[in-house]
């Protein structure tokens, strides 16, 4: 890396769910917790399969794996909580991962596709996805919905 | 600065202990706040529950009659989309002409404050929750009284009501 690549690097949390790594930014990152209680009630709500406990606050859960992976979620799992945005306000929100993370420096390429990664970087080889969270689970969302509105109409 | 006392204001009010009356429905545990409960009863206890015919609204299929007010039996599994079980209690709502049908009371217990319902929850919840309680290492549900039912669906139950006492007066006067 020159020094000017490491000027404009950034630094990133890499993160296993299901057999792929990705990334997010570490800014967005609060913390990586370990596979506790996962409380959870009725609601419609898409992608989110409920809340954990985190120092006194209801973190709800993302269930990404399914839209990233094509598979379920394995059990036992850890969780990577970041910061959902809301316009202007924000809350925590927690992403089930394995407990493979690891904090690197890369820089990033700029990606258009898919609509919920904003980046690649490379890291030990490997080209990786940087997730932007509030995109991807805005886009889980809007997808869900459509689905519920075509299977409404059919 | 008026925002943040009016803030302050909604932060004390959020964190205010509360009273709660905790019940099951379909294994899934609930809290409704205590004081917006009239009565409990046995579901044996209402022989006089009427039935209401009308296909909209699924969830209500009975009318039960109090001092002069007619209060719609919502059955909670339907409400909440969770697997119908045959329910044994009855919560006779005060103020909201609603009675609700449960599987079991817990207990009551005082909670220290409501939760928030964090942002990510968009869709029907927003009404059927108060907001989260924190119990003893429990994320409950703090139910709303008001979401039981709309105001469009009281309106269509009442009309649902009045055609079928309409009705009834037609057969009285035939016969």
């Amino acid at each position: 890396m020159s020094g000017a690549d490491a000027e404009n690097a950034q630094s990133y949390v890499l993160l296993q769910i299901g057999e792929r790594r990705f990334a997010l930014p570490a800014s967005e990152v609060s913390e990586l917790a370990p596979p506790v209680r996962l409380h959870q009630f009725p609601h419609n709500s898409p992608l989110v399969s409920g809340i954990i406990v985190r120092r006194g606050r209801l973190v709800p859960v993302y269930d990404v794996c399914p839209l990233l992976t094509g598979k379920n979620s394995p059990t036992h799992q850890f969780y990577l909580v970041a910061r959902r945005h809301f316009g202007s306000a924000s809350e925590p929100a927690a992403i089930p991962v394995n407990g493979d993370s690891e904090l690197v420096t890369a820089d990033t390429v700029q990606v258009t596709s898919p609509a919920y990664v904003s980046g690649r970087l490379m890291h030990g080889g490997e080209s990786i996805e940087v997730l932007d969270l509030d995109r991807l689970v805005a886009f889980e969302s809007r997808e869900k919905n459509q689905v519920d509105y075509a299977e409404l109409n059919s | 600065m008026k925002i943040a006392a009016q803030d302050a204001v909604k932060a004390r009010k959020a964190r205010r202990p509360e009273t709660v009356i905790l019940f099951n429905v379909s294994n899934q545990l609930f809290a409704i706040a205590a004081d917006s409960v009239q009565e409990i009863r046995s579901t044996d206890s209402l022989g006089a529950a009427l039935e209401i015919e009308q296909q909209e609204i699924l969830k209500v299929r009975h009318t039960i009659e109090r001092g002069h007010r007619t209060y719609y039996v919502v059955n909670a599994c339907a409400h909440f989309g969770l697997r119908v079980v045959r329910p044994t209690l009855v919560l006779m709502l005060r103020q909201i002409r609603v009675a609700v049908l449960v599987d079991k009371i817990e207990r009551m217990a005082e909670i220290s404050g409501l939760h928030a319902l964090p942002r990510a929850f968009l869709g029907a919840e927003r009404q059927w929750y108060r907001g989260l309680a924190y119990l003893e290492d429990q994320v409950i549900p703090v139910v709303s009284p008001l979401g039981f039912l709309t105001s469009q669906e009281f309106q269509r139950l009442d009309g649902a009501t009045a055609e079928a006492s309409r009705r009834d007066l037609e057969r009285a006067a035939q016969i």
